[in-house]
């Protein structure tokens, strides 16, 4: 039996990472990967999603070309196309972390892995493994509740993405950030899309302004429709299409995309044979150092529940690399940005204002909306603003939300900056260049003392 | 008109108290039982209630400051009620809302005041004495030197000053500053805010793993810094240390078999008796502290006294610390009668109802951790006494009776004495009176029916 100094289960965005930094850090590595190398996200999240909704909104940016003075006429959807683009993206990501670890000296598995005992994984052709360390890195899977029929109208995200002619209208169950993403992306291409949620509002993670914003521009002008409170009963599927009650009104589409949530994946792995146990809703229990309760084994990414995001999972697979092989205790930073491909996108990072309150936390908020930005007007991209969450007391920068154009990308630098404990009063005189999306950060530093230069004055009393 | 509150007489030996805190600001409302201001007294701390209803006018006598008992401490009645003048330095009254207000000198004749505690004579006013501080050394520093210590966000006091008298100046904080490398130290920008809120040096923050001083960093720094422990903690350290430094100490340990005791205790208890393992133990203290006076004496070092009472101390665990009720004259009572009193006093203690009375004049003591799950522990005497008997667990553990071995429940003594009035002969002699007594069920059976 070949043993290695670490085995890594899955290869996503967790696990490949933390193999490949295992192997840096001269240890031998294998990797047991059941499906596709690259995980969820690179196969049917993070990436296949985004190249689509990039897709999507180019064809919202011809739509709107008029504004600038550009007159296109006959631009049409071929969706197939649009699909195939996509899974060559996929592919050459997918070849990419192939070739790299090769690179690095990592074997690779093909197989669903169990453990015989704590440090020997089996692998399902039938091959044995002995590993000195083991790092789980599952991941997780769609959810599907059990009144939900199996049939080819009711899709999850991966079965959405496999499609390649669309329907004319589309029913979403769930409103969290992966119902809303590809909602937002199905409107712009002309489906007629309802999103089912059955708490008061969709994307609750996010503060009411937050999601206010979202939620008014996927009902006005993407022409989403948005019930909330309400739940699901009655739900019939044909070959015709989807039908179901909510409340007295029948609701009627040619598919039901269903996005609930993601469940941990460790069916087969046999953790009690190594003596691990999961908690009452199935993940794996770990510290900030990624150490799980039996001493050799680590966990990263969703499958220990803590944020199910692939950025996450890396930060965590590095660390519990690092720990593997040196036999350190170092914790990974829990300091996570959150981005959704909405339209508007949105990027948070720390402390919500939310929070904050059931903290009973002393904050002060400063926001600046991007209509008083130079560079929003000349793109045309004016909806939304930017908000700092700041301590009361020392100005501390404890959290941010973005809320518009290029919000996924304006959250870094609000990461960095409370990452490295910048106070308002420091961020408010570094210099942002001039004209730039990121001059919101820098007015809105000003605002939380009601000093932005390019707002107009609250109003006393 | 206005109502003087006095400092009460808590104990019979206490002349004089401090307020410690007031609970309740000038102006505030103050019902019925509303605790107005805590005391100090030699042995705890007390809560004062109030027994009537006003408003707070005037606080006369501030925290901190030793006043005989009956001293006029404040003043409760309506807003804006005239408030007498005490012949002491008190500032101006507040501006009084009615004209016809007019300050009226308190005299014995006078309504009766509020009476706290024990007695209601009228108050005789008298002026708070503060004990005076010794002044510290004065510490002399430029504006400029200070601005840049305080910008520096770094305590000047450790500076030498090198300007006239010892003066620190600019140059002094700056030399400072580089010999201990300040210019290498990298912080947070919210790192130094907060350390500059709070006031920590930043010269005292360990930096995290990275060599930066991070937000955590700092309140970890606060959250170490020393605090100041409650007046209850300071007063029982006070006590102790004495005891500890000036009592040479020396111990002894018993095993006593409590199996028979236990069953019997539980036997009776079923059919109503109240008694608890404690009561059992005071009641064996006590009969042996009969036979044994020598033991029921404390010591000076010079000479040594005899109580011809024995009274019992019980120590009890209390939140934030610890208290020793004291069962008075616990040589003359019965089995029933202990048990009634310790039930009472722990009560009391607990609530945190006990009076100074209800803490003094104990003669010995005993401190039962039984239900604490301990194998044997050595008590500190309480000062003024001789000696004090530590109580383990009854623990079931083999033991070899009539050479075979069987399980009996075995509870350790100790007995703790003060050298200077107890030899070790004698100590051994009192301590094996009290385990021939839990041990004898014969004697229980007399002294329970």
């Amino acid at each position: 039996m070949e043993t290695f100094d670490v085995v890594v289960i899955g290869a996503g965005p967790g696990g490949y990472p933390a193999a490949i930094r295992a192997a840096q850090l001269g240890a031998s590595v294998a990797i047991v990967e059941k499906e596709q190398l690259g995980g969820a996200c690179l196969n049917w999240g993070c990436i296949p999603t985004k190249a689509l909704i990039a897709a999507a909104d180019t064809f919202a940016k011809i739509k709107h070309a008029q504004a600038f003075g550009i007159t296109v006429t006959g631009a049409s959807v071929d969706y197939a196309a649009m699909i195939g683009q996509k899974n060559r993206i996929v592919s050459q990501l997918k070849s990419g972390v192939k070739q790299l670890l090769t690179a690095n000296g990592v074997k690779q598995f093909t197989g669903t892995a169990s453990f015989k005992d704590r440090n020997t994984i089996l692998i399902s052709d039938g091959a044995a493994i002995g590993a000195r360390k083991v790092i789980i890195a599952t991941g997780s899977t769609s959810a599907m509740p059990a009144f939900l029929p199996r049939h080819a109208r009711v899709v999850d995200s991966r079965g959405f993405l496999d499609i390649t002619k669309l329907p004319a209208s589309m029913a979403v169950l769930g409103g969290g950030f992966i119902g809303c993403e590809l909602a937002c992306m199905a409107a712009h291409l002309g489906v007629k899309v309802t999103i089912v949620e059955l708490l008061e509002d969709i994307l609750l993670l996010l503060d009411p302004d937050v999601r206010r914003e979202v939620r008014g521009n996927m009902e006005k002008a993407l022409g989403i429709r948005v019930l909330t409170g309400k739940a699901l009963e009655d739900f019939q599927a044909s070959d015709n299409g989807v039908t179901a009650k909510l409340g007295d009104e029948t609701l009627q589409a040619d598919l039901l995309l269903c996005a609930v949530g993601r469940r941990p994946v460790t069916d087969g792995l046999k953790l009690d044979k190594a003596g691990l146990k999961t908690d009452g809703r199935g993940f794996i229990e770990t510290d900030n150092c990624c150490r799980t309760s039996v001493a050799g084994i680590f966990a990263i990414g969703d499958v220990t529940g803590k944020v199910q995001l692939a950025h996450y999972a890396t930060a965590q697979g590095l660390a519990a690399a690092e720990n593997a092989v040196n036999q350190k205790h170092r914790e990974h930073v829990t300091l996570v940005p959150n981005v959704i491909f909405t339209s508007p996108e949105v990027g948070t990072v720390g402390l919500s204002e939310d929070e904050a309150r059931r903290q009973n936390r002393a904050v002060n908020t400063g926001k600046f909306r991007f209509v008083g930005l130079g560079k929003a007007l000349t793109s045309g991209e004016t909806l939304g603003f930017v908000k700092w969450i700041a301590d009361a007391a020392t100005g501390q920068l404890l959290g941010a939300a973005a809320v518009g154009p290029h919000a996924t990308e304006l959250i870094a630098e609000a990461t960095t900056a409370i990452h490295l404990e910048a106070t308002v009063k420091e961020l408010g005189r570094i210099i942002h260049a001039h004209p730039t999306f990121n001059e919101a950060w820098m007015e809105t530093a000003h605002a939380v003392h009601g000093n932005a230069i390019h707002a107009p004055p609250k109003r006393k009393g | 008109m206005a109502t003087p509150i006095i400092m009460p007489k808590f104990g019979q030996m206490t002349e004089e108290s401090a307020i410690v805190q007031w609970l309740k600001k000038e102006g505030d409302k103050v019902a019925k039982g509303d605790i107005l201001f805590t005391v100090e007294t030699d042995k705890s701390v007390m809560d004062v209630e109030s027994f009537e209803e006003g408003t707070l006018l005037k606080i006369i006598v501030p925290p901190r400051v030793n006043v005989p008992v009956q001293t006029t401490v404040g003043f409760l009645g309506k807003p804006g009620e005239a408030i007498p003048t005490v012949a002491n330095p008190v500032p101006a009254a507040p501006k009084a809302t009615t004209p016809t207000s007019r300050p009226i000198a308190v005299q014995a004749g006078q309504p009766a005041p509020i009476t706290l505690a024990v007695s209601a004579q009228a108050p005789s006013p008298i002026t708070p004495s503060p004990q005076p501080v010794a002044a510290p050394a004065l510490f002399r520093i430029s504006p400029r030197a200070a601005a840049l210590a305080r910008q520096c966000v770094v305590d000047p006091a450790p500076v030498k000053g090198s300007g006239p008298l010892g003066r620190v100046v600019e140059s002094d904080v700056r030399q400072y500053l580089q010999s201990l490398g300040y210019d290498k130290l990298r912080v947070s920008p919210a790192a130094k805010e907060l350390a500059a809120r709070e006031g920590v040096d930043l010269l005292s923050v360990t930096a995290g793993e990275e060599g930066r001083i991070s937000v955590e960093n700092v309140r970890r720094a606060i959250a170490e810094k020393p605090k100041a422990m409650s007046k209850m903690r300071q007063i029982i350290a006070q006590r102790l240390t004495q005891s500890f430094r000036d009592i040479p100490h020396f111990y002894v340990t018993v095993a006593v078999d409590m199996t028979d005791l236990i069953a019997y205790r539980n036997q009776i208890k079923t059919a109503g008796a109240p008694h608890t393992l404690t009561d059992f133990i005071s009641q064996a203290v006590a009969l042996s502290l009969r036979e044994f006076p020598a033991v029921n004496s404390s010591t000076d070092g010079q000479s040594t006294r005899w109580h011809s009472r024995i009274n019992l101390g019980l120590a009890v665990s209390i939140e934030g610390g610890l208290v020793v009720p004291v069962i008075h004259d616990a040589g003359r009572l019965t089995l029933a009668e202990i048990s009634a009193f310790s039930k009472q006093l722990a009560d009391k203690a607990r609530a945190g109802k006990l009076t100074p009375d209800e803490m003094s004049g104990g003669t010995f003591t005993i401190s039962n951790m039984g239900m604490l799950n301990v194998e044997n522990f050595c008590a500190i005497i309480n000062p003024g006494e001789g000696a004090i008997l530590a109580v383990a667990s009854a623990i079931h553990q083999p033991v070899v009776r009539d050479n075979k071995m069987v399980i009996r429940q075995i509870m350790k003594i100790t007995l703790s004495a003060d050298h200077r009035l107890v030899d070790g002969a004698l100590g051994a002699q009192f301590i094996n009176a009290v385990k021939t007594k839990l041990e004898d069920i014969e004697l229980w059976k007399r002294l329970t029916s």
